[in-house]
């Protein structure tokens, strides 16, 4: 229910009143029914110095220009303003929207949290009104909390606006505001005065920060005789020096006015060079002490200059030492007049130095000073003048104006938006409905659920009019609506078009959900497309919803029910525009719309709607009603599905209800998991006919699933046979891999074309959570596939126990999005019992990981002589070759492993590295060093809590799932006997029994891969059936083969597989030599 | 009112009471040093100076330079931006530090976010003023030991404050670190005298073509979102600013005073960086004058917690917990 205005008023404050009133003044020329955050938004905009405005402005990105993005913001503010409906009757006060009066109570909970500004607030702007007891929310808040508002931050998105990052500019207001009453930070050179409040440093001082650095050394008690060391420690010394003998004593403190320098550095380095007498150096010495003895001021700094003199090679030791000894009474002599002062090049210079006069540091009191730069003067600062904000009012650049458009035009914003707006609708638009305002279920979907009938209240079900005897015409009244809305989403893609209002029409209801369900499967062409249409003449839009019944299902019968968006285009071409435009035509589409009510409640298949419907299509093209009519009779809920077109959702549900359905479907998938697939369909057919998870009172529609244990290809195929099942296509799985940061990129390796792994590029300057959760607002109706959840980071770790927990899932930023409705599949190599996934694979010929590290490699025949005895074994004449460098396959395991370091590939070596990493179980003395100190060495350290606090969280998240998986591993030793058999079988046939086979270990990795990979179980069979046998013919041909021979099937190092069958990772054919 | 709410801030003393037992201390002693005598002049040097100094730096310069400590956890660790960004840079990997660490973030006098009228062109000349700033922040929040990142410039100024304040860093993490960006006679630093005179020039002439061009050839690799990221808050900064700074981080030469640097140092860095050599890291890590390791990161550009948040996260917890 709307609020009345003076009802809103009376929670804010006089400036925050003001902006609601223009923003109800704006609602009011509009002749709008409510006023929105929007109007408030637009209200904000058109004072010229409002804070909203000021924030824009100092938040806008840096890539339009100012003006550009201003008007941007302008225009796609009065965009959607000029989609919202306008009332009948003009409103002298339009009430305030629901959503607004929602950010007005939020923000006056925000101000109640932070009660010290609200406190002072109250002091400055009200006064003596302190003891109101309704809290008056402030015109900052108030803008805060708009601008949480979706359809706002949509709007602000469109012209390139976040609304987060202008929250934060409102949070903290622009410095510069103040820069006439505030003050510079005190800094440690601007403290010379005590008093604060006045500008302690003056624009006079001169000299560098090297001098003043060197001043504050001479200043200290102790440690007073600065070293300079660094590169430019020279230069700094000779300035210092300079600045100080020509009486700019600015550099130095006060205290010390009237220092001088002395420089002995040219009779120092002479005298250690043996050109300056022993004499002259003591006499030099006698100066400097006369010269501190008399001197008036403070005393006498003695410049010994670069250290490197007396340290170099040429330096007689003697001399040297004398300096040094001479020095050290002096200054012993007149510790308080007397400073000393040198310079080293390198830190290195001064090491030599205290390694030959190792109590030199204390003698000389030195303070080794880091000089990190140039002196002002010279140097790369030389040609500097501030030229303080002279750019900053200059940057408006031409840019193309492409560059702004671009965000209008790309395929997946547009989506984005318009998911946000099915957000906006969802709330907006269904206000009767207060249960799950949250719900992911888009409202038409909702009635849709009424078939279910058990959880729906009372008041949605009288107020929705999709009961079945429910008046058609509230429905399409309803629909209308929606439509409206979701139509107008659409012309985002132009925004030029958008601007001017177009009449909302049936047909884009159709098109802006198909697009929705196919969001992938749509290419960018496609919804391009799409977009001319709001331009059409209202009559030939009344079309559209014939033509997208028409087309729907054909589309959905002609590739699992992937009804493609790209059908839409036929019909429209085809037709002529005044082909049909009569009313009936609307009245279809909603019939259609009902459908789908009968249909997941199948009771009646022929319902006069459809036959209206067969009829309408008949009348239009006789060829596709037949193909139609056949649909109709099979698969009637695939056609409501998809006449509904939000539906992928509802087939799914009829679907998934059935256990034995499921169950075979997945089946037929993945053969070899038959327990694992029972528990999974059994679980899923639990939760989806309302015996699921439950949140509170309300039944959650997202199922989590875990699956634990090997057999990485059976689950990721599962989890695509329940996206197809559930959702309609295979497209609707969201696949993570979570511990992607251990992959390591393996060129032409068969699981990675099978995009079994996906690359990281995708996840490149988005942390994974965020990744995720874009994926789920790409696809709402999605399978979301997690591996090695085990694995997850700390971000995701929180995320998903978020969403387990509440059913959303918030990303990086906080934003919530959420999933009921989704399945969630996570998996991990760790079952229960076996923490340490490896253990339980040794001896096993064919291990899972060796198998996932298969290559498409091109295979090759050889002959050779056999050296030795090839006797037939096990009376095959076809064996394979054990793996290079292990003697017995059979062999333990562990040493398996570090034997295959030696020979296989260096990606190789890696993983077994990280492996022992991961399981800790094996301490392998021919590993590096630095990985074994690594693992073991951090005992108590962080890593490790992290670790076990991962295990913990797993353990926690894991109990909460709905079901646990545990799947066997696929048995690759069998199934290699098995390819052994056949190949044999093959051979013999060939070459008769006499012949030798070998076969090498990789090409065997290769089949079974090939194998597990495959969809049709005979796949392998029939390779070695077709492909196999042709070239064992070939070489038998081109062979000449003796008794003793012995054939060898081996890959081609780095000759990778290129013409091979499709959805095949085994080569074509076979090379001979 | 917008003239008492502009002052407030700045005079804590007659704001609020004092909220830490430092704080406590120097608003007694201070209060009883004017009381005593009103005539004194404090001498610069003498102990009310020092800690009216630390009193009236605690409130402002946290304040000024955006200081926030965030997550719960039993040691600091201060994430310090390198030129051309602000602490927003660290949002990517900041999440999955804060639960083990509290995590001092501020900006650089520098960054965009900082009021340009705090940048004092005379005192910005060398990095030891950055230095100072980050040393009084650490101080006025009480920390007396913590690990620090730094990036870019402010690995530089880690480097340097470890040397001043050895006993305040348990570990530096240097990302993109390079002590001197000139080559030299024997020494590769990836730039010529010409080519930085070239580029500081085409930032004087035109600032705006100069961000375009440089943002995405820091990042590096491709990801617009980062390149994007990068340029927002390149075009945050004052451009004047950004120059004076770019030619104070060039002139600057840390090569002879790495030795001082007693504390185990990590050098992180990328497979690729435009602005920063291989050779660099390996020069640091043998100059360095602790235990130093250098950790190379399997992804491209100047700006690896940018542009690969989730990978830069997993290896700062690894090199923090050695």
């Amino acid at each position: 229910m709307p609020t009345p205005v003076s009802a809103a008023r009376q929670c804010l404050t006089e400036e925050a009143a003001r902006a609601l009133e223009d923003a109800v003044a704006v609602a009011r020329r509009r002749s709008h029914a409510q006023t929105t955050s929007l109007h408030a938004v637009s209200a904000l905009l058109a004072l010229p110095s409002s804070t909203l405005r000021e924030a824009c402005a100092r938040t806008r990105t840096g890539a339009y220009s100012p003006r550009l993005q201003f008007r941007a913001l302008e225009l796609s503010v009065g965009v959607s303003l000029d989609r919202l409906p306008s009332s009948s009757k003009a409103l002298d006060e339009p009430p305030v929207s629901n959503s607004l009066m929602a950010a007005i109570k939020r923000s006056q909970a925000n101000q109640r949290r932070h009660p010290e500004s609200f406190h002072l607030h109250h002091q400055i702007v009200h006064g003596q009104q302190q003891t109101t007891s309704l809290l008056k929310v402030e015109l900052k808040h108030f803008i805060l909390s708009i601008l949480d508002d979706p359809i706002v931050s949509r709007v602000l998105g469109e012209a390139g606006f976040r609304s987060c990052d202008l929250k934060l500019a409102i949070i903290h207001p622009p410095v510069s505001r103040f820069s006439r009453t505030r003050f510079p930070p005190v800094f440690l050179c601007n403290l010379t005065d005590s008093d604060p409040g006045r500008r302690s440093f003056s624009l006079e001082v001169s000299g560098d920060e090297n001098s003043k650095r060197i001043g504050q050394v001479l200043l200290k008690k102790s440690g007073k005789n600065p070293l300079l060391v660094g590169v430019c420690a020279n230069d700094a010394l000779r300035s210092f020096t300079e600045c100080i003998n020509k009486g700019k004593g600015s550099a130095l403190p006060s205290e010390l006015a009237g220092l001088c320098v002395i420089n002995a550095e040219k009779e120092i380095s002479g005298f250690v060079n043996g050109v300056v007498s022993e004499d002259k150096m003591g006499s030099k010495f006698k100066e400097l002490g006369n010269a501190v003895e008399q001197s008036s001021g403070p005393g006498i700094i003695v410049n010994f200059g670069d250290l490197k003199e007396l340290i170099e090679d040429g330096a007689s030791g003697d001399a040297v030492g004398f300096v040094v000894s001479q020095l050290t009474r002096l200054l012993v002599l007149n510790c308080e007049k007397l400073w000393l002062m040198g310079a080293a090049g390198t830190y290195e210079t001064y090491l030599k130095l205290l390694g030959r006069f190792p109590s030199i540091e204390k003698d000389w009191d030195l303070h080794p000073l880091p000089i990190t730069s140039m002196p002002l003067k010279s140097g790369l600062m030389g040609s500097f003048v501030p030229f303080g904000g002279f750019f900053s009012t200059t940057s408006d650049f031409q840019r193309p104006f492409s560059r702004i458009n671009q965000s209008f035009t790309r395929c997946k914003l547009c989506t984005e938006n318009y998911e946000q707006e099915a957000a906006v609708v969802r709330k907006g638009g269904s206000t009767i409905s207060v249960v799950d305002q949250c719900s992911e279920i888009v409202p038409w979907l909702r009635m849709a659920e009424l078939d279910t009938g058990k959880r729906v209240d009372v008041a949605k079900a009288k107020d929705d009019p999709a009961t079945l005897n429910g008046n058609i015409l509230g429905l399409q009244k309803k629909w209308n609506d929606i439509c409206q809305r979701l139509h107008q989403a659409q012309p985002k893609l132009d925004i030029s078009r958008a601007s001017s209002q177009v009449p909302s029409t049936q047909g884009f209801h159709y098109a802006a959900n198909g697009k929705e369900g196919s969001s992938k499967d749509s290419s960018t062409s496609e919804n391009q497309y799409a977009s001319p249409s709001p331009c059409m003449p209202t009559e030939l839009q009344k079309v559209f919803p014939l033509e997208q019944n028409i087309q729907l299902p054909v589309a959905s019968e002609a590739e699992s029910c992937n009804f493609k968006f790209s059908t839409y285009s036929i019909p429209h071409k085809n037709l002529p525009p005044n082909c049909t435009s009569s009313s009936s035509v609307t009245s279809v589409t909603t019939d259609l719309g009902l459908g789908t009510l009968y249909a997941s409640r199948s009771s009646e298949p022929d319902s006069p709607e459809l036959s209206a419907h067969k009829e309408c299509l008949q009348h239009i093209s006789g060829s596709i009603s037949t193909r139609v009519d056949a649909v109709r009779e099979s698969t009637l809920h695939q056609i409501a599905y998809s006449s509904s077109s939000s539906g992928p959702n509802m087939g799914g549900r009829s679907d998934l209800r059935d256990f034995k359905l499921l169950w075979r479907f997945l089946g037929d998938k993945v053969c070899w998991q038959d327990d694992a697939i029972c528990s999974i369909s059994k679980a899923i057919s639990r939760c989806r006919s309302g015996n699921g998870r439950h949140c509170g009172s309300s039944l959650r529609g997202d199922i989590w699933l875990t699956f634990l244990g090997p057999d990485k290809v059976g689950k990721k195929r599962i989890a695509s046979a329940l996206a197809e099942i559930a959702f309609g296509t295979r497209e609707s799985l969201i696949s993570v891999d979570l511990g992607f940061q251990e992959w390591v990129h393996k060129p032409n390796s068969i699981f990675e074309q099978q995009e079994l792994e996906c690359s990281d590029t995708e996840f490149r300057g988005k942390t994974i959570v965020d990744y995720i959760a874009g994926e789920l607002r790409k696809k709402p109706h999605s399978v979301v596939f997690l591996q090695n959840v085990d694995k997850a980071n700390n971000l995701v770790q929180r995320s998903l126990s978020q969403a387990i927990r509440l059913g959303k899932f918030a990303d990086s930023y906080g934003r919530e999005i959420s999933i009921s409705n989704m399945i969630f599949v996570v998996t991990s190599m760790i079952t229960k019992h076996n923490r340490t996934s490896l253990s339980s694979k040794e001896l096993v010929e064919f291990p899972e990981e060796r198998i996932l590290k298969a290559k498409g490699y091109q295979m090759q025949i050889l002959t050779e002589y056999a050296a030795g005895d090839a006797s037939i074994s096990n009376g095959m004449n076809v064996r394979v070759t054990p793996q290079k460098g292990v003697s017995n396959p059979s062999s333990v395991n562990k040493r398996k492993l570090t034997e295959t370091c030696d020979s296989l590939t260096q990606d190789e070596t890696f993983e077994m590295q990280k492996r022992v990493q991961m399981s800790r179980s094996y301490l392998d003395l021919n590993l590096p060093v630095d990985d074994l100190s690594e693992n073991v060495d951090n005992g108590d350290s962080d890593s490790d809590s992290i670790r076990t606090n991962t295990e913990a969280w797993l353990e926690e998240f894991l109990e909460q799932v709905t079901e646990k998986v545990v799947f066997k591993p696929f048995n690759f030793d069998a199934h290699a006997g098995k390819i052994l058999k056949d190949i044999s079988l093959q051979f013999q046939r060939t070459f008769g029994s006499d012949a030798m086979l070998e076969i090498d270990y990789e090409v065997m990795v290769q089949l079974l891969a090939a194998a597990w990979l495959s969809d049709r179980s005979k796949a392998v069979e029939e390779w070695v059936e077709q492909v196999l046998c042709r070239s064992f013919a070939e070489a038998r041909q081109k062979y000449n083969l003796s008794a003793r021979s012995v054939m060898k099937l081996v890959t081609c190092e780095g000759c990778f597989v290129e013409g091979k069958p499709p959805g095949m990772c085994l080569p074509a054919r076979i090379n001979l030599k | 009112m917008e003239k008492l709410r502009g002052i407030v801030p700045y005079y804590p003393i007659k704001k609020a009471k004092p909220t830490t037992p430092t704080h406590l201390v120097c608003y007694l002693l201070l209060k009883s040093v004017k009381r005593q005598n009103t005539n004194l002049k404090p001498h610069p040097s003498s102990l009310f100076q020092k800690l009216s100094v630390l009193y009236l730096m605690g409130n402002s310069i946290v304040e000024a330079l955006n200081v926030r400590v965030e997550g719960s956890g039993q040691k600091f660790l201060v994430l310090a931006h390198g030129f051309g960004t602000d602490q927003s840079v660290w949002k990517g990997i900041l999440p999955s530090f804060t639960p083990y660490y509290r995590v001092i973030l501020y900006d650089l006098v520098c960054a965009g976010s900082v009021n340009p009228d705090y940048f004092d062109f005379q005192r910005y000349t060398t990095l030891d003023s950055y230095v100072d700033d980050l040393l009084n922040i650490l101080d006025a929040l009480g920390v007396d030991r913590c690990a620090y990142v730094g990036h870019s410039v402010s690995a530089m100024i880690g480097i340097l404050a470890s040397i001043r304040r050895p006993e305040l860093f348990t570990k530096l993490i240097l990302v993109g670190a390079s002590p001197r960006f000139l080559n030299d006679v024997d020494y590769h630093g990836g730039f010529e005298l010409g080519e930085i005179e070239k580029v500081l020039y085409a930032m004087e002439i035109n600032y705006d073509s100069w961000v375009h061009g440089f943002a995405p050839l820091a990042v590096g690799a491709d990801v617009p979102d980062a390149v994007r990221e990068f340029s927002r808050t390149l075009f945050n900064m004052r451009p004047d600013i950004s120059l004076f700074v770019s030619r104070s981080i060039f002139n600057s030469d840390l090569r002879g005073v790495l030795g001082f640097v007693k504390v185990p140092c990590c050098i992180f860095q990328t497979m690729k960086d435009v602005s920063i050599p291989n050779s660099v890291a390996t020069y640091l890590r043998d100059h360095l004058g602790g235990h130093n390791t250098v950790e190379l990161l399997d992804t491209e550009g100047h700006l690896p917690h940018l542009s690969a948040p989730a990978l830069m996260a997993a290896k700062l917890h690894r090199a923090l917990s050695r």
